[in-house]
């Protein structure tokens, strides 16, 4: 088949098993499940077809043209398209296999698979897309899916305002992501990614750093950066093969895949603020990861953690490499750093996400660490695989992150040393919070009657956590990978000679730290209670890290309640007044006049004044949302 | 024989003679079963008209070109026919629109059904009769033959303060048909060729264009009588009202149809008779649309807690963005403003019609009783959710394409007013979710549940899902399939602007 005709199939297929379902299965449970189970088998083996066999293409169709304006559907397939492709297929095909047994008996099971075809096919467009209009176009609809999937069950009101909230704040950032967009279309002269590489080696672009800046708002919101980070969390209100392919794996790395796009608009300022943006992401995630009690809320700070490690590794930018000629070159290295740990996070949070679903779904559906315990014995499965998942994504030796993480932090060594301690400091709270969590999962005895009598979920659920697990492992080897990745993995530098040795004593240190502490705090497992040992032991540190969790949240609800809602409704107060019901309001208002001016006369000028100014200080302590 | 003739003639001839044969007594079945005709005759002829607009012959960029003389012709009014690429696609949504309005109001039962239907059906035959006639008078006819039933409708049938309601959209909008109808006078006075017809004025405004100074007064009358019937703030305080109290099939035509007039008279006759009047108001008009229309109203919007008004002032709000394009004053602007327009009625009729599909279900149109009714009418949940997504800018419906072009037109204009435009896309995310959370998701509220209690609620029945789904099916298939309605519009715009290449004009935005 011609390439390009593939890839529009790899968005065409998915679209098409969603409406169909939409329209004529809704009630056929069974055959939408298998429908959406072919579409993602069909999807894994295309991708991997168009990545595997070597095609790199660009092509596009003419989507809109209105005026002179013309924004086209098109293709742009290259190396880095190509590893993406790839993960989205081969994460998405295990949620869909494990999501067979994990919603076998949701009665709205139709709805999920087709929300989960609109997400493959939403998430291939950003992939695919050539120009940034189309990005901005798929950008928008992968936040609907995410929106229909964490609404998934609907009756409770906990989906129904995280959903509510994933969405809006997205706007939020796609709100300069969409400025960034319309600015690079006037300035430049042209949004698509070729043309404008073009531009830049030809020397002929407009320098500007508010376009890479407003554009890296989208991925603020998408990958959930500071201060956008809120919705993350919450999401996790989503059934948990959702959160495992969206809110782990996929899109919200749409974000790193966006800014490795758009690479070549890069300037030296904007790439400053986005790594130090990722690098407090990174620090500040990692320490409200180590107070959670729910397991797929660790995960998630957990992501948002990694997630900021690959916006620094993407913002610490090029590094200059010696070849064996003597001659300098200048590596892309921060995009290959961010896609090199990009890729791992996929397969070893995925992994994570999965295993986790597996234990709440062994659990009946209890996500508290504290009531769980002991569940090494009852699924071994699940414990081998997640322990693989743990030691991967804490930097165990020769696993998948230990590789990935270490070419960050080396590039970090080389660029940014204060970022390079900051990075250090999230490794070592990785270690500890995902030791902290295995140990209270697994080990002592059952702290409920569900752990008790937890059980392993059967096949669906063990397959894709074996597939993954083998990823996670030797995810890390470039010689792993088959052919067709080269153009991203060889933008990965590695330490040569004494760095080398220094990396690697710096990660064992760090490891070692982690691990060690956890260990040390957790150790008396078998005599776990439903308390937190680490609250007993630093009480001050433990109610500092739950300000300092709660502390955007709160200034968002305040804004949200008391400024824009009054606001709002002040808005709302003299539109009907002063505006609309002037008619109305007319017989009313004499009487209230005659009301006011009998209360009020008593015949001195400064009462009257006191009043006015009362009112104002009441209108102005209104509007700034003082009560 | 006869369709292939003139395909306007059914469109309103159908509508007016059943709405004749309704009014001189024929029994309610029949009148019921004659309405389904009464529909569906200028939905063919819209389907007609879109398919065969490319390939028909057109006089000065008009298809399917008829005149028929009315016995006034010496004052320079003729009944003329023809649509050109800017009133095709308004002439389609008004026959979608009024087909999915006219089965929901036969399958409605409401009261007095047959007097409802007649109006709707002289609605629906003025509805076709503005965006068909190329005459500027039958323009103008034909809006206030559309807009007289919806004040009786409003008065009849209407919820809550229909009197003051009625009242009130009388007098604001017969003030500003007066002050459209006096501009329209005025140019038709001063162009000295004593026509209406809108290709013979055009021709001669062209070769003698009016003095600046008229070009600028005559504007200003149009834009502020044409503002008030658009809801431009602040002239929009009659719109939330107006649909919040109309019955459900007249505030679908009037927010989704009628209220184009004023927009459409704009693109399609002021700005292009009076092409030098537009730059002396145009910063005045953008910022009133920004600040008033798409700001303020957007935030009054969210503080709306009834079902009903906070579609009105959404539907306030989203005209601040037609008025924006208008204000661009390019081609994209414009082909942007007919986009939305198209758009934008379609998803408003939507959002109206399953409005009174969820009031019927919980008896109040209040957020504070609402809640939980996806649990029982799933597929209503799920169409009310992708209308709110539709008319919030989602890709993938027609809104998106309108508002986005929109923005790249004002860019040209105004940088920072794009940004601040753009902050209105976030305002109606938040209350498009909200709404749908309210009404459908979460926990059930007491009151709700005491409805549901002796009155079950039901999902969604046939006679509701049909029209609803005509409607959502549009909005889809502009959305993937832009081109359906863009070829037509590009062919109208002004050629000196049409480039072929994907490349934006880089001189011009400095």
């Amino acid at each position: 088949m011609n390439p390009s005709t593939l890839a529009l199939l790899l968005i065409v297929v998915p679209v098409g098993s969603a409406a169909l379902t939409a329209c004529i299965l809704r009630k056929y449970h069974a055959l939408a499940t298998l429908l959406s189970v072919l579409v993602a088998t069909f999807y894994l083996g295309g991708a991997l077809d168009l990545a595997l066999s070597g095609a790199r293409f660009e092509h596009s169709f003419e989507w809109l043209k209105l005026a002179n304006l013309t924004i086209n559907l098109g293709f742009k397939f290259d190396d880095l398209a190509a590893l993406m492709l790839s993960i989205v297929g081969i994460v998405g095909f295990c949620v869909h296999i494990f999501s067979l047994g994990y919603m076998k008996d949701d009665p709205a099971k139709a709805r999920y698979f087709a929300g989960l075809s609109i997400f493959m096919a939403s998430m291939t467009g950003i992939v695919f897309a050539d120009n940034l209009f189309m990005m901005f176009i798929f950008w928008e609809l992968v936040g609907f899916s995410s929106y229909v999937l964490i609404n998934h069950w609907h009756e409770k009101d906990g989906p129904m305002n995280a959903s509510k909230k994933a969405f809006i704040t997205n706007r939020v950032g796609d709100f300069g992501f969409l400025i960034g967009i319309l600015m690079c279309y006037w300035l430049r002269g042209t949004v698509n990614l070729s043309e404008l590489t073009a531009q830049a080696s030809a020397g002929t672009a407009v320098i500007s750093t508010a376009i890479p800046l407003l554009l890296f708002c989208g991925a603020v919101g998408k990958s959930a950066q500071l201060p956008l980070q809120v919705w993350l969390p919450d999401a996790m209100e989503g059934p948990t093969p959702v959160s495992a392919l969206i809110h782990a794996a996929t899109m919200v790395a749409a974000g790193i895949y966006m800014l490795c796009r758009i690479e070549v608009l890069m300037v030296p300022d904007a790439l400053t603020v986005i790594s130090w943006v990722g690098a407090l992401t990174a620090v500040y995630a990692a320490l409200c990861a180590i107070i959670q009690r729910d397991i797929k809320k660790v995960l998630a700070y957990s992501t948002l953690s990694q997630l900021g490690y690959m916006v620094t590794a993407f913002g610490l930018g090029s590094l200059t490499i010696h070849s064996e000629t003597g001659a300098e070159i200048l590596v892309k290295a921060g995009v290959g750093a961010a896609m090199f740990h990009l890729t791992t996070h996929a397969f070893f949070k995925a992994l994570l996400f999965l295993g986790s679903g597996s234990v709440i779904h062994g659990c009946h559906h209890e996500q508290d660490i504290f009531k769980m315990g002991g569940l090494r014995g009852h699924m071994k499965v699940t414990f081998i695989t997640f322990t693989l998942g743990v030691a991967a994504i804490s930097g165990f030796p020769l696993l998948a992150g230990f590789f990935s993480k270490d070419a960050i932090l080396y590039l970090a060594y080389e660029n940014n040393k204060a970022i390079f301690a900051l990075l250090a400091v999230t490794a070592a709270l990785t270690a500890f919070y995902m030791i902290r969590m295995w140990i209270i999962v697994f080990f002592g005895k059952a702290r409920s009657d569900h752990a008790a009598h937890a059980h392993e979920g059967g096949f669906v659920l063990q397959a894709p956590l074996a597939l993954l697990a083998v990823l996670a492992v030797f995810g890390g080897y470039r010689s792993f990978y088959p052919h067709g990745f080269e153009g991203i993995f060889n933008l990965v530098a590695e330490a040569e000679g004494p760095a080398k040795l220094g990396m690697l004593v710096v990660s064992l240190i760090v490891l070692s730290l982690g691990a060690g502490l956890a260990f040390a705090v957790y150790r008396s497992v078998a005599t776990l209670t439903q308390h937190d040992p680490l609250e007993a032991k630093f009480p001050k540190l433990f109610i500092f890290i739950i300000s300092l969790k709660e502390s955007f949240d709160s200034v968002y609800t305040y804004y949200i309640d008391k400024v824009q809602q009054r606001f709002a409704m002040l808005l709302n107060f003299f539109d009907l007044l002063g505006l609309g019901g002037f008619i109305r309001l007319g017989a009313g208002a004499v009487s209230i006049l005659g009301f006011g001016v009998r209360a009020l006369h008593v015949g001195k000028l400064n009462v009257y004044l006191y009043w006015f100014f009362f009112g104002v200080v009441l209108l102005w302590l209104y509007v700034a949302g003082i009560f | 024989m006869f369709l292939s003739l003139d395909p306007f003639l059914p469109a309103l001839g159908v509508p007016l003679f059943i709405a004749l044969l309704i009014g001189l007594g024929l029994p309610k079945r029949w009148s019921v079963r004659l309405s389904y005709i009464g529909f569906l005759a200028p939905l063919l002829s819209a389907l007609h008209v879109w398919w065969y607009f490319a390939s028909s012959n057109k006089v000065s960029g008009f298809a399917f070109y008829n005149a028929y003389s009315t016995g006034i012709d010496r004052l320079g009014i003729g009944l003329k026919f023809g649509v050109n690429g800017l009133s095709m696609p308004l002439y389609v949504l008004a026959g979608i629109v009024g087909f999915a309005a006219g089965l929901y109001a036969i399958r409605s039962g409401a009261d007095r059904l047959k007097l409802y239907l007649m109006l709707l059906l002289v609605m629906q035959a003025g509805l076709m009769g503005i965006f068909a006639s190329v005459d500027i008078f039958y323009i103008y006819f034909f809006h206030e033959l559309a807009l007289i039933p919806t004040f009786i409708m409003v008065g009849l049938w209407g919820g809550r303060d229909r009197n003051y309601a009625a009242m009130k959209m009388t007098i604001y909008l017969t003030v500003g048909a007066m002050l459209s109808l006096f501009g329209l006078i005025a140019i038709y006075v001063k162009s000295g060729v004593n026509s209406f017809d809108l290709i013979t004025l055009k021709q001669a405004l062209a070769d003698h264009p009016l003095e600046l100074i008229k070009q600028q007064h005559f504007l200003g009358i149009l834009l502020l009588g044409l503002g008030i019937l658009v809801s431009l703030w602040p002239f929009h305080t009659w719109a939330p009202l107006g649909y919040g109290a109309a019955p459900s099939s007249a505030s679908m035509l009037h927010a989704g149809v009628l209220k184009k007039f004023g927009l459409y008279m704009l693109i399609q006759v002021v700005i292009p008779l009076l092409p030098e009047g537009l730059s002396h108001w145009s910063h005045l008009l953008a910022l009133l649309a920004l600040f008033g229309n798409v700001i303020v109203i957007g935030l009054v919007t969210i503080a709306q807690r009834d079902l009903k008004q906070m579609i009105g002032f959404s539907s306030v709000m989203h005209m601040g963005y037609a008025f924006l394009g208008i204000a661009a004053g390019s081609a994209l602007g414009t082909g942007g403003v007919v986009m939305l327009m198209v758009a934008h009625g379609l998803s408003v009729a939507l959002l109206f019609l399953l409005t009174a599909s969820i009031h019927q279900r919980t008896e109040t149109y209040s957020f504070n009783d609402m809640g939980g009714l996806a649990r029982k009418a799933p597929v209503l949940a799920a169409l009310f959710t992708a209308a709110t997504f539709a008319s919030i800018g989602l890709p993938g419906f027609a809104n998106f394409w309108g508002e986005l072009s929109i923005f790249i037109a004002l860019w040209h204009c105004s940088a920072w007013m794009t940004c601040v435009a753009i902050l209105g896309v976030i305002i109606s995310a938040i209350y498009g979710l909200r709404s749908a959370a309210y009404v459908f998701f979460g926990e059930p509220t007491n009151s709700f549940k005491l409805v549901d209690s002796h009155r079950p609620a039901s999902d969604i029945t046939c006679s509701e899902k049909i029209p609803a789904l005509i409607l959502l099916i549009a909005l889809l298939f502009v959305g993937f399939y832009p081109a359906s309605l863009t070829n037509a519009i590009n062919s109208s715009l002004p050629a000196s602007e049409v480039h072929s290449s994907t490349q934006a004009n880089v001189a011009a935005s400095h």
